[in-house]
């Protein structure tokens, strides 16, 4: 059943996002033009447009796929098609893990497109030599390799998205258990479950910090003692965030489990 | 064992108590009138034997076991709204459909849209709202569920076809399965019921053979209706 699930979210999704990726790409070639001709102050002008609507599309692409996570999540269980959701003979936690592989499956595509874009725009072989150079310098310091740098910054986005996605879900559960003011609840908890999970990364890692004496100078004072504590916070942070969205996901499912109570 | 039974059900929201110590047995081929005034908590106790509300109190059995899956595996719910995503064709919801539920009957559905005059090409959002809940009837109905439970049938239709969803009603359900039936149109629907539940102020007030009742009170449901719930 999960796999049916995902097959209609799938097509729902795709059908309002495609043409948010179709237009920042589209939008990152037309840019590339214009800079490739010979430049005049029209030609400076409209490239400027493009550069700017390039940008404000592949915004669009990430800002989309969290919004429009939501409204389909608040929509198909707890709107007028929660009618049909919940009256399929499927389990809530299937219900919920499609809308979740999704949303996961739509930031991987949406990150994608943002990095295919700022690709499409500003490659130039030199470009390129000097993005390498500053990245190997980088990771020179940090003591790791360039790929596991770059890997590790796209896993921290994606993983700081995916959790705001998932308070977001969890706030909407929370806020329609309640009998009045369901959305104004549903913000209120989802901020909370997004301040709350940030709480207790800092307080893991100022507990970190006890055991380890270099991640308490990180904390303590502005010099960077071992640059090997810099790493091991960046690990543990990624844990921890895994963690967060794990037991997001959980809790989640959980009172979702316990029933709805749809208007 | 009933097809579908409610233990000492009880519904609240905050204070205020809508459903109060619901007691109910729904057996096998019986089509059953749900019948009470604006608020009495018909709708209310629908949704919960749908498992879109939760009980406060109580116990729901459908065959014997608790709302879930199973239930909803035989379960035929139409809603009082419209529901269906509207930016699907009406042959996409059909594929829909028949993709969750295994006693879906699309050939069946077809020809019922097909008498009803509806395009199975068209998009929900082309509709009016009269003709998405034709097709919501239609999908519900070609179901074979164990129990049908409709909620409003009849209440965005006109005169001139409720008379066919009735007959749609009775043409398309199984002699083992049972159908109830909520509505404030009660002269419409009276000569179809076995049976009726009158609920008022969130308490089943009365459940009786439909012929036993009208013998009884020499009266049809409609005038029993009227004069019980007199304002």
């Amino acid at each position: 059943m999960l796999k049916k699930l995902l097959k209609y979210d799938l097509k729902y999704m795709i059908k309002s996002m495609i043409i948010f990726y179709v237009l920042a790409v589209f939008f990152a070639v037309l840019t590339r033009i214009f800079f490739s001709l010979k430049q005049t102050v029209m030609i400076d002008i409209i490239g400027q447009v493009c550069v700017g609507t390039m940008f404000s599309m592949i915004a669009s692409t990430l800002i989309n796929t969290l919004m429009r996570s939501w409204v389909r999540f608040k929509d198909s269980i707890f709107g007028d098609e929660s009618y049909l959701t919940h009256t399929l003979p499927v389990s809530k936690n299937n219900i919920y893990q499609s809308r979740f592989l999704i949303t996961f499956f739509y930031l991987l595509i949406g990150l994608g497109v943002v990095l295919l874009s700022l690709f499409i725009v500003y490659y130039t072989p030199e470009r390129w030599a000097m993005l390498k150079l500053l990245l190997t310098g980088i990771s020179g310091t940090l003591n790791i390799s360039t790929l596991a740098l770059v890997l590790t910054f796209i896993i921290i986005i994606f993983l700081e998205l995916l959790y705001s996605i998932q308070a977001g879900f969890l706030g909407l559960i929370l806020g329609h258990k309640k009998n009045n003011n369901k959305i104004a609840y549903s913000v209120l908890f989802g901020f909370i479950t997004y301040i709350l999970s940030q709480v207790l990364v800092v307080i893991s890692l100022l507990l970190l910090g006890i055991f380890n004496k270099d991640i308490m100078l990180l904390f303590t004072t502005n010099t960077i003692n071992n640059i090997d504590a810099l790493k091991t916070i960046v690990a543990f942070a990624i844990a921890i965030y895994i963690g967060i969205n794990i037991a997001i996901n959980y809790i989640a499912v959980k009172s979702l489990n316990k029933g709805v109570n749809i208007e | 064992m009933e097809l579908l039974e409610l233990k000492h059900v009880y519904k609240n929201y905050d204070s205020t108590k809508v459903l109060k110590d619901i007691n109910l047995k729904v057996s096998k081929g019986k089509i059953i009138g749900l019948l009470g005034k604006n608020g009495s908590g018909k709708t209310t106790l629908i949704k919960l034997i749908n498992d879109l509300l939760t009980p406060t109190k109580g116990e729901i059995l459908v065959n014997g076991k608790k709302v879930g899956i199973e239930s909803k595996e035989v379960i035929s719910y139409l809603p009082e709204r419209t529901y269906m995503n509207k930016q699907m064709k009406v042959s996409e919801v059909i594929n829909y459909f028949e993709d969750f539920y295994e006693n879906f009957d699309s050939k069946k559905a077809k020809k019922l849209l097909k008498d009803l005059g509806l395009d199975i090409n068209q998009k929900l959002a082309k509709m009016s709202k009269g003709m998405q809940e034709k097709v919501q009837l239609v999908l519900v109905m070609s179901r074979r569920a164990d129990l049908y439970i409709l909620d409003e049938p009849l209440g965005g239709v006109d005169p001139a076809t409720r008379d066919y969803i009735l007959d749609t009603i009775l043409n398309n359900f199984n002699e083992n399965a049972s159908v109830i039936i909520s509505t404030h149109l009660i002269s419409d629907i009276e000569r179809i019921l076995d049976e009726v539940i009158f609920i008022n102020d969130g308490k089943i007030v009365l459940q009786s053979d439909t012929d036993e009742l009208r013998n009884k009170e020499k009266l049809s449901i409609d005038e029993i209706f009227r004069r019980m719930f007199k304002c």
